[in-house]
């Protein structure tokens, strides 16, 4: 073997590349050779109901979506409504949690773990769960809400009302996922300098100042990955959906993922549902670079 | 911490009770409904205490539809799963990840590459791989399963062993390759066994991941191969709602989940923000 510098830096490269083949390997058969083929999928029609052949259609699958497709569009709706509010309720509660579990001091690994078991299950089974909660005649939620009230108010029927099914999605949605987002701000409050507080108590800042002046602005970088894993993680909310609503009733549940899954697995329009699932992976590819922009941009410490 | 007054830490302590009551309610309500006889769990008001705790739910639940197998095969099948999606993910997985700690391989791209595939809507690549599977005759097979979970599961491997890797100091590798270690030894060696406690982690978040997984299992899986969580919802939209059974199941197929929460306290924030966060 040589010393120069240039023979030296080949065999890293070998080596580096060797390492990484397996995994580049397999991501290659099994995402981008599957994605090619879809792509190509986007641009035909193929519709398995009717007998005809795939044809090439160029981007009248795309131009479909975008401006006459109604269903696509409320399940658009459903998907950000589900972001803006579901996710923006997770991120409040979870942060207040977080704060009261600061405060504690030593039994604090257990109850978070406690508090993890419903991040941590497959939201099939918390699914069933709520379809038993929401149930309209057996259903502790119901009885919940009639021992509350004195009786008047009873027999809601959450999942088949189309004014409040959505809202019993969302809260399912909640329910599982914010010990998430209470999870990670709390790891970010732990890494926020004591100091900064005594300074404020010295100086007299209220609880109320140094929460809005001190602890947000930390915590913010936190609380900016925790919504964008959430937001999208509410691209894919499928389980959920499938197992309380089925998406009804009518369509006010449908979220994106789950259209998608009707077109493909149901309606069978092919060549539609590839171009649908582009449309999502173009969405789902700026957030990610946002992320990984921000994730950079802490590592580097800016 | 600044000082608390016991009566401060009373209210957060309440406070924080009665959100844990809120988050583990469900599951509860679960539990107790798969020892529920049926006209327990189909009585008004609500019976919260079974009389007698039975455990035909299980036994029934083990065994039952589609073809007297039930439970028993969907535990099987789910555990096969889930297992070799996670053994191919992190072989392959931690390789991948040291060369992209040490060399930097690739650059920004390849990791970007690698990160994105894991962020993909699994429905977006159902398509196409369903029409795959089809071809080469792999629907209802676990093979099936175990590609379509790989595809999710390796970037996230990749991604959580690399930060692993990162935190390890190099000297240690370059003093055993100086000592005539090559490359290769010098990661099964010395970094592996340092890793060790990530690897672990790594690999059961990568289990509990495929375990939980339902879409694929739905889209690829017609009889022979049926997971827990298949299970569920194809006993739910059944003739009968078999309440007790499918609590039963679902309590079974929550078991690993549970567990995992208690065992990876320590990893729990990474594992879950595929370590944007550290803990």
């Amino acid at each position: 073997m040589t010393n120069s510098p240039f023979l030296d830096r080949l065999r890293k490269r070998r080596t580096a590349i060797f390492f990484a083949l397996p995994a580049v390997i397999i991501l290659l058969a099994i995402t981008v050779f599957p994605l090619i083929y879809e792509l190509r999928l986007a641009f035909m029609s193929w519709e398995l109901t009717t007998n005809a052949p795939a044809r090439f259609v160029a981007f009248q699958n795309f131009g479909k979506i975008l401006f006459h497709d109604a269903r696509f569009w409320s399940s658009l709706r459903v998907t950000m409504v589900l972001i803006v509010f579901g996710v923006g309720i997770q991120l409040t509660v979870g942060t207040g949690l977080a704060l009261l579990l600061n405060r504690l001091r030593r039994p604090r690994t257990l109850l978070v773990s406690l508090f993890l078991i419903p991040v941590m299950i497959a939201p099939v089974v918390a699914g069933f769960q709520f379809r038993m909660i929401y149930h309209d005649q057996f259903g502790p939620l119901n009885y919940l809400i009639e021992l509350a009230t004195g009786g008047r108010w009873r027999g809601f029927a959450w999942i088949a009302n189309p004014k409040i099914a959505l809202i019993a999605i969302m809260f399912t949605d909640i329910w599982q996922w914010t010990p998430f987002l209470m999870l990670i701000v709390l790891a970010g409050l732990q890494s926020v300098s004591l100091e900064l507080y005594e300074a404020a108590d010295v100086d007299g800042a209220t609880p109320w100042q140094t929460f809005w002046r001190i602890t947000l602005p930390l915590l913010l970088p936190v609380i900016i990955i925790g919504i964008l894993i959430r937001a999208m993680d509410s691209f894919k909310l499928f389980d959920i959906i499938y197992l309380v609503t089925g998406g009804g009733p009518g369509n006010v549940t449908e979220t994106i993922s789950f259209y998608t899954y009707l077109q493909g697995f149901k309606f069978f329009s092919l060549g539609y549902t590839a171009a649908m699932a582009f449309v999502q992976l173009i969405v789902i590819t700026v957030i990610a670079k946002v992320f990984i922009n921000f994730q950079k941009r802490q590592q580097e410490g800016v | 911490m600044r000082r608390r007054s016991p009566a401060q830490v009373t209210v957060v302590m309440f406070v924080l009770l009665i959100a844990l009551i809120f988050f583990l309610f469900p599951v509860v309500w679960m539990l107790l409904t798969s020892f529920k006889s049926q006209s327990e769990y189909f009585s008004y008001p609500p019976v919260f205490w079974p009389k007698d705790f039975s455990l035909r739910n299980y036994f029934n639940a083990m065994a039952l539809p589609p073809d007297g197998r039930g439970g028993l095969q969907g535990l099987r099948d789910s555990m096969v799963i889930a297992a070799c999606t996670t053994l191919v993910s992190v072989l392959v997985g931690s390789l991948a990840a040291y060369s992209l700690s040490r060399f930097k391989t690739g650059g920004e791209n390849f990791s970007f590459w690698i990160l994105s595939t894991r962020m993909f809507p699994p429905v977006a690549a159902a398509l196409p791989l369903f029409l795959i599977f089809k071809q080469f005759k792999l629907l209802d097979t676990h093979l099936s399963l175990i590609i379509a979970n790989t595809i999710f599961n390796l970037p996230f491997v990749i991604w959580l062993l690399k930060g692993f890797f990162d935190e390890l100091p190099v000297e240690m590798e370059e003093a055993a390759m100086i000592e005539g270690c090559t490359r290769l030894q010098a990661f099964r060696l010395i970094s592996l066994p340092l890793v060790a406690p990530g690897l672990v982690a790594t690999s059961l978040f990568s289990f509990i991941f495929s375990w939980n997984e339902f879409m694929f299992a739905l889209l690829m899986t017609r009889r022979n191969v049926r997971t827990l969580t298949i299970i569920v919802p194809s006993l739910v939209g059944g003739h009968e709602i078999l309440w007790g059974e499918i609590a039963a199941i679902g309590t079974v197929a929550i078991i690993p989940g549970i567990f995992l929460s208690l065992l990876l306290q320590r990893y729990l924030v990474r594992g879950l923000s595929m370590g944007a966060v550290k803990g």
